[in-house]
Protein backbone atom coordinates (compact mmCIF):
# COMPACT_ATOMS: atom_id res chain seq x y z
CA UNK A 1 0.00 0.00 0.00
CA UNK A 2 1.77 3.36 -1.11
CA UNK A 3 1.20 6.09 1.04
CA UNK A 4 -1.75 8.48 -0.27
CA UNK A 5 -1.19 12.21 -0.23
CA UNK A 6 2.83 12.33 -0.22
CA UNK A 7 4.04 14.02 -3.87
CA UNK A 8 7.66 12.55 -4.70
CA UNK A 9 10.88 13.13 -3.15
CA UNK A 10 12.12 15.88 -0.80
CA UNK A 11 9.45 15.82 1.85
CA UNK A 12 10.38 12.61 4.52
CA UNK A 13 7.95 10.46 4.90
CA UNK A 14 6.24 10.41 8.51
CA UNK A 15 7.48 8.09 10.73
CA UNK A 16 4.32 6.65 12.08
CA UNK A 17 3.44 5.23 8.73
CA UNK A 18 3.20 1.58 7.44
CA UNK A 19 5.78 -0.64 8.92
CA UNK A 20 6.73 2.44 11.18
CA UNK A 21 3.51 1.39 13.03
CA UNK A 22 4.92 -2.14 14.10
CA UNK A 23 7.69 -0.23 15.82
CA UNK A 24 6.04 2.14 17.47
CA UNK A 25 3.58 -0.57 18.76
CA UNK A 26 6.67 -2.33 20.13
CA UNK A 27 8.32 0.72 21.28
CA UNK A 28 5.14 1.16 23.41
CA UNK A 29 5.15 -1.70 24.50
CA UNK A 30 8.54 -1.22 26.38
CA UNK A 31 7.71 1.79 27.33
CA UNK A 32 4.65 0.86 29.03
CA UNK A 33 6.71 -2.20 30.72
CA UNK A 34 9.82 -0.49 31.95
CA UNK A 35 8.09 2.35 33.43
CA UNK A 36 5.63 0.12 35.40
CA UNK A 37 8.77 -1.82 36.18
CA UNK A 38 10.88 0.90 37.71
CA UNK A 39 7.57 2.67 39.17
CA UNK A 40 7.37 -0.64 41.43
CA UNK A 41 11.14 -0.70 41.84
CA UNK A 42 11.54 2.83 43.00
CA UNK A 43 7.86 3.05 45.17
CA UNK A 44 8.37 -0.39 46.97
CA UNK A 45 12.28 -0.80 47.24
CA UNK A 46 14.32 1.64 45.69
CA UNK A 47 17.61 1.61 48.75
CA UNK A 48 18.11 -1.90 47.70
CA UNK A 49 19.54 -0.53 44.67
CA UNK A 50 19.11 3.16 43.79
CA UNK A 51 21.37 2.76 40.75
CA UNK A 52 19.76 0.12 39.08
CA UNK A 53 16.37 1.66 39.73
CA UNK A 54 16.89 5.04 38.92
CA UNK A 55 18.51 3.18 35.56
CA UNK A 56 14.76 1.38 34.80
CA UNK A 57 13.19 4.53 35.06
CA UNK A 58 15.32 6.55 32.91
CA UNK A 59 15.16 3.46 30.21
CA UNK A 60 11.53 4.01 30.96
CA UNK A 61 11.87 7.14 29.88
CA UNK A 62 13.42 6.99 26.80
CA UNK A 63 11.76 4.33 26.10
CA UNK A 64 8.44 6.58 26.12
CA UNK A 65 10.10 9.93 24.55
CA UNK A 66 11.29 7.66 21.06
CA UNK A 67 7.41 6.61 21.33
CA UNK A 68 6.45 10.32 20.99
CA UNK A 69 9.22 11.27 18.56
CA UNK A 70 8.41 8.30 15.99
CA UNK A 71 4.43 8.62 16.55
CA UNK A 72 4.70 11.93 16.05
CA UNK A 73 4.89 14.48 12.84
CA UNK A 74 7.24 16.91 11.75
CA UNK A 75 10.91 17.95 12.69
CA UNK A 76 10.84 18.42 15.96
CA UNK A 77 9.22 14.98 16.88
CA UNK A 78 11.57 13.27 14.26
CA UNK A 79 14.63 15.27 16.23
CA UNK A 80 13.13 13.60 19.76
CA UNK A 81 12.82 9.96 18.17
CA UNK A 82 16.97 10.59 16.88
CA UNK A 83 17.77 11.62 20.28
CA UNK A 84 15.53 9.19 22.22
CA UNK A 85 16.70 5.91 19.86
CA UNK A 86 20.57 7.37 19.84
CA UNK A 87 20.58 7.10 23.85
CA UNK A 88 19.09 4.00 24.20
CA UNK A 89 21.34 2.60 21.71
CA UNK A 90 24.14 4.03 24.26
CA UNK A 91 22.12 3.21 27.03
CA UNK A 92 22.17 -0.55 26.38
CA UNK A 93 25.52 -0.75 24.91
CA UNK A 94 26.96 0.98 28.35
CA UNK A 95 24.75 -0.59 30.77
CA UNK A 96 24.98 -3.99 28.59
CA UNK A 97 28.49 -4.04 28.97
CA UNK A 98 29.01 -2.98 32.89
CA UNK A 99 26.50 -6.31 33.49
CA UNK A 100 28.26 -8.34 31.86
CA UNK A 101 32.07 -7.61 33.57
CA UNK A 102 30.61 -6.16 36.81
CA UNK A 103 27.46 -7.47 38.22
CA UNK A 104 27.77 -6.34 41.85
CA UNK A 105 27.18 -2.67 40.86
CA UNK A 106 23.51 -3.99 39.98
CA UNK A 107 21.80 -6.13 41.73
CA UNK A 108 18.56 -6.11 40.33
CA UNK A 109 17.83 -6.31 36.58
CA UNK A 110 16.78 -3.56 34.36
CA UNK A 111 15.93 -3.32 30.72
CA UNK A 112 19.14 -3.07 29.95
CA UNK A 113 20.85 -5.38 31.99
CA UNK A 114 23.18 -7.99 29.86
CA UNK A 115 21.94 -6.24 26.71
CA UNK A 116 18.31 -6.80 27.01
CA UNK A 117 18.84 -10.44 28.13
CA UNK A 118 15.70 -10.85 30.28
CA UNK A 119 13.92 -9.37 27.15
CA UNK A 120 14.72 -11.98 24.37
CA UNK A 121 17.39 -9.26 23.54
CA UNK A 122 15.03 -7.26 22.53
CA UNK A 123 16.42 -3.95 23.57
CA UNK A 124 19.80 -4.33 21.84
CA UNK A 125 17.99 -4.65 17.99
CA UNK A 126 15.74 -2.66 18.52
CA UNK A 127 17.44 1.13 18.24
CA UNK A 128 19.58 -0.66 15.48
CA UNK A 129 16.13 -1.13 13.44
CA UNK A 130 15.01 2.47 15.01
CA UNK A 131 17.57 3.95 13.75
CA UNK A 132 17.60 2.44 10.18
CA UNK A 133 13.66 2.84 10.21
CA UNK A 134 14.50 7.08 10.67
CA UNK A 135 17.03 6.99 8.22
CA UNK A 136 15.08 5.43 5.75
CA UNK A 137 12.03 8.00 6.11
CA UNK A 138 14.04 10.88 5.89
CA UNK A 139 14.14 13.39 3.23
CA UNK A 140 14.64 11.30 0.13
CA UNK A 141 15.22 12.17 -3.50
CA UNK B 1 -2.40 -18.97 37.74
CA UNK B 2 -5.93 -19.82 37.05
CA UNK B 3 -5.16 -23.11 35.59
CA UNK B 4 -7.39 -23.25 32.07
CA UNK B 5 -7.81 -20.13 31.42
CA UNK B 6 -4.08 -19.20 31.69
CA UNK B 7 -3.70 -21.72 28.69
CA UNK B 8 -6.50 -20.51 26.94
CA UNK B 9 -5.11 -16.87 27.49
CA UNK B 10 -2.31 -18.31 25.50
CA UNK B 11 -3.47 -20.04 23.16
CA UNK B 12 -5.74 -17.03 21.95
CA UNK B 13 -2.87 -14.59 22.00
CA UNK B 14 -0.92 -17.35 19.80
CA UNK B 15 -3.78 -17.39 17.38
CA UNK B 16 -4.22 -13.64 17.53
CA UNK B 17 -0.68 -12.84 16.54
CA UNK B 18 -0.81 -15.62 13.73
CA UNK B 19 -3.61 -14.13 12.56
CA UNK B 20 -2.15 -10.85 12.76
CA UNK B 21 1.00 -11.89 10.86
CA UNK B 22 -1.05 -13.80 8.47
CA UNK B 23 -3.23 -11.01 6.73
CA UNK B 24 0.01 -8.59 6.99
CA UNK B 25 1.88 -11.49 4.75
CA UNK B 26 -1.42 -11.55 2.91
CA UNK B 27 -1.29 -7.65 2.03
CA UNK B 28 -4.51 -7.20 3.84
CA UNK B 29 -5.61 -4.50 6.59
CA UNK B 30 -7.46 -5.54 9.63
CA UNK B 31 -10.85 -6.27 9.14
CA UNK B 32 -13.62 -7.57 11.39
CA UNK B 33 -12.11 -11.15 11.97
CA UNK B 34 -9.32 -8.89 13.85
CA UNK B 35 -11.84 -7.39 15.67
CA UNK B 36 -13.41 -10.28 16.58
CA UNK B 37 -10.81 -12.24 17.68
CA UNK B 38 -9.05 -9.48 19.60
CA UNK B 39 -12.40 -9.00 21.33
CA UNK B 40 -12.87 -13.16 22.20
CA UNK B 41 -9.16 -12.43 23.68
CA UNK B 42 -9.85 -9.55 25.32
CA UNK B 43 -12.66 -11.65 27.02
CA UNK B 44 -10.68 -13.90 28.58
CA UNK B 45 -8.11 -11.74 29.73
CA UNK B 46 -10.78 -9.53 31.95
CA UNK B 47 -12.20 -12.90 33.17
CA UNK B 48 -8.62 -14.00 34.40
CA UNK B 49 -8.22 -10.67 35.66
CA UNK B 50 -10.96 -10.08 37.30
CA UNK B 51 -10.91 -13.48 38.78
CA UNK B 52 -7.18 -13.19 39.74
CA UNK B 53 -7.97 -9.34 41.55
CA UNK B 54 -10.86 -11.16 43.31
CA UNK B 55 -8.56 -13.97 45.23
CA UNK B 56 -6.04 -11.29 46.17
CA UNK B 57 -7.92 -8.94 47.88
CA UNK B 58 -9.85 -11.99 49.26
CA UNK B 59 -7.03 -13.36 51.01
CA UNK B 60 -4.22 -14.56 48.65
CA UNK B 61 -1.23 -13.73 49.58
CA UNK B 62 1.78 -12.81 47.26
CA UNK B 63 5.28 -11.64 47.79
CA UNK B 64 4.97 -8.53 45.30
CA UNK B 65 1.52 -7.69 45.32
CA UNK B 66 1.54 -4.45 43.62
CA UNK B 67 3.76 -5.48 40.82
CA UNK B 68 1.16 -8.19 40.23
CA UNK B 69 -1.78 -6.05 39.91
CA UNK B 70 0.29 -3.49 37.84
CA UNK B 71 0.82 -6.45 35.25
CA UNK B 72 -2.77 -7.64 35.64
CA UNK B 73 -4.16 -3.98 34.57
CA UNK B 74 -1.65 -4.22 32.00
CA UNK B 75 -2.60 -7.57 30.55
CA UNK B 76 -6.36 -5.77 29.46
CA UNK B 77 -4.89 -2.88 28.37
CA UNK B 78 -2.58 -3.59 25.62
CA UNK B 79 -5.26 -5.06 23.37
CA UNK B 80 -7.98 -2.46 22.80
CA UNK B 81 -5.12 0.26 22.28
CA UNK B 82 -2.99 -2.21 19.62
CA UNK B 83 -6.88 -2.38 17.86
CA UNK B 84 -7.30 1.24 17.78
CA UNK B 85 -3.45 2.17 16.47
CA UNK B 86 -3.73 -0.41 13.98
CA UNK B 87 -7.16 0.13 12.31
CA UNK B 88 -6.33 3.78 12.45
CA UNK B 89 -4.50 3.63 9.31
CA UNK B 90 -5.80 0.74 7.47
CA UNK B 91 -2.55 -0.94 5.69
CA UNK B 92 -0.87 -4.25 6.13
CA UNK B 93 1.21 -3.36 8.63
CA UNK B 94 -2.01 -3.46 10.89
CA UNK B 95 -1.78 -6.91 11.50
CA UNK B 96 1.64 -7.11 12.58
CA UNK B 97 0.68 -4.66 14.91
CA UNK B 98 -2.14 -6.55 16.69
CA UNK B 99 0.50 -9.11 17.01
CA UNK B 100 2.57 -7.48 18.28
CA UNK B 101 0.27 -6.58 21.23
CA UNK B 102 -0.51 -10.04 21.04
CA UNK B 103 2.66 -11.17 21.99
CA UNK B 104 3.41 -8.89 24.79
CA UNK B 105 0.23 -9.30 26.20
CA UNK B 106 1.11 -13.21 26.07
CA UNK B 107 4.37 -12.31 28.01
CA UNK B 108 2.69 -9.95 30.52
CA UNK B 109 0.25 -13.03 31.47
CA UNK B 110 3.84 -15.25 31.41
CA UNK B 111 5.33 -12.78 34.46
CA UNK B 112 2.05 -13.20 36.08
CA UNK B 113 2.08 -16.84 36.21
CA UNK B 114 5.70 -16.54 37.79
CA UNK B 115 4.59 -13.68 40.23
CA UNK B 116 1.55 -15.85 41.43
CA UNK B 117 3.39 -19.22 41.34
CA UNK B 118 5.93 -17.29 43.79
CA UNK B 119 3.55 -17.13 46.57
CA UNK B 120 1.25 -20.03 46.06
CA UNK B 121 4.11 -22.79 45.25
Amino acid sequence: MAEPTRGPGREPRATSSGPGRVLIAVYAIFALSATARAGVQIAAKFAEAPVAYLLSGLAGVVYILATIGLAGHGPGYRRLAWGAVLFELVGVLVVGTLTVFDTGDFPDDTVWSVYGRGYGFIPLVLPFVGLWWLRRTSARG
Amino acid sequence: MIGVLEIVAYVAAAAVALYGLFTTVRNRPPDRTHRIAVGVFEAVLVVQAVVAAVRVFTGVQLPEQSTFLIYLLVSVCVMPIALQFATAEPTRWGGTVIAVGAIGTGVAVWRLHDLWVAGNG
